[in-house]
């Protein structure tokens, strides 16, 4: 972890502080991290983020629909994201994130591991421009 | 003994100085360095597409691990260590204030326009554009541009302040070095809470110091808000191949009515 630190906050040393489009603390907690896994149930792919709904079984049957936040679309092709070809509606992902602040079902995307085991970040870590 | 001819021995010497110094070299030598590209009229060329901030974020981690690695292996050094805004107390008030409200105060967040030098960190790519008279610069974020003359002329005496100001530029050496004023106070400079006035002047100096790379350092004075000057520095990285996209920042923008409720309940006085 020290190792990590030391290369981050060295890269870091005197650079302007970057935020994607808002700061992370404002709506997340980056001490509640989530993982959930289920079937996507829709994918709003815009700016100035995408916004994708998984419905998740619960032990006794029932289903939550949980909302994710990830970068937006500029951001994720650049990453070897594609557009309704990289995860679509009907496919059953495993989202890595951090919980909302205020809504229970709502957290900010990390990395989404899709049925073939390969996994994409889809979001900015923890406490991203938050300084 | 069998004596040794004078050609025999000088070849024997040749061949024992190449084996000794041959590992040596391996060890130093290192690839040509791409020499940096210049303009007719001699000045660096800054032309290209480049990233200024958040690499890992926008290109992804194993990317930025890679420039990790070309970094130590050139031997790059540093940026000089971070400093904290140097407000005076009622600007600092303010920063702590906005800092305890995480963030959500962010205009940025509201999709407005990041002004300098904050516009020039944004995680999406710009492309500067050189010409002889002008530098032009095109932004990924907002769909901002900035044309920063280089002939010589002042500023305009009918400024209205905007978000990104008024920018002239000039040449110190192999340096640009870019004059702007006339700011609104809408936007941050960089980071969560950093205010100013609008008395607020920066001065940007891009230095191509590789052909890959520019040495980005903004200096801001705001008589305002600061008690001395405060400098920030960015590395500025070429990305080849790579082309400014499209990025509407409102289209979906639902941040606008969380972010207020939150105000209007957690943080409600």
């Amino acid at each position: 972890m020290r190792t990590v630190c030391t290369m981050l906050c060295a890269l870091l040393a005197g650079t302007v502080s970057v935020a994607a489009h808002h700061s992370f603390a404002a709506e997340y907690d980056g001490e509640k991290p989530v993982t959930v896994t289920g079937v996507v149930a829709r994918i709003d792919w815009m700016n100035p983020h995408i916004y994708f709904y998984v419905d998740v079984k619960g032990d006794k049957g029932g289903v939550t629909q949980w909302k994710f936040e990830g970068y937006p679309p500029n951001m994720l092709v650049r990453q070897g994201w594609k557009r309704d070809v990289t995860m679509k509606v009907g496919d059953t992902v495993k989202v890595f994130g951090w919980r909302a602040r205020v809504n229970p079902t709502q957290a900010a995307s990390r990395d989404v591991t899709f049925a073939d085991g390969h996994k994409l970040n889809s979001g900015p870590p923890a406490g991203t421009g938050g300084q | 003994m069998r004596r040794v001819t004078r050609p025999a021995a000088s070849l024997a010497l040749a061949v024992i100085t190449v084996l000794a110094i041959a590992p040596v070299m391996a060890q130093t030598a290192k690839p040509a360095l791409k020499p940096i590209p210049r303009t007719a009229d001699g000045k660096p060329d800054l032309s290209g597409v480049w990233v200024g901030g958040g690499f890992a974020l926008l290109f992804g981690d194993a990317e930025m691990e890679a420039i990790r690695k070309a970094d130590a292996a050139a031997g790059r050094k540093p940026l000089p260590p971070a400093e904290p805004p140097p407000y005076k107390p009622e600007a600092e008030a303010r920063r702590q204030q906005y800092l305890a409200r995480r963030g959500i105060d962010d205009p940025m967040a509201q999709c407005l326009l990041s002004g300098v030098p904050r516009i020039t960190v944004r995680p999406l790519p710009f492309e500067i554009i050189q010409q002889p008279h002008r530098v032009v610069i095109l932004y990924e974020v907002h769909h901002a541009f900035r044309f920063i003359p280089t002939d010589g002329r002042p500023h305009p005496d009918d400024m209205e302040p905007s978000y990104l100001g008024d920018s002239i530029g000039r040449w110190e050496g192999d340096t640009l070095v870019v004059d702007v004023v006339g700011f609104n106070t809408n936007t941050w400079l960089a980071g969560v809470g950093t205010v100013h006035s609008e008395k607020l002047r920066v001065t940007e100096r891009y230095t191509r110091d590789t052909f890959d790379t520019i040495i980005y350092e903004a200096t801001m004075e705001d008589p305002e808000v600061f008690t001395k000057p405060w400098k920030q520095y960015a590395t500025l990285r070429l990305r080849p191949g790579e082309r400014i996209r499209e990025y509407e920042c409102i289209e979906n923008n639902e941040d606008i009515q969380r972010f207020q409720k939150l105000l209007e309940t957690e943080f409600k006085k």
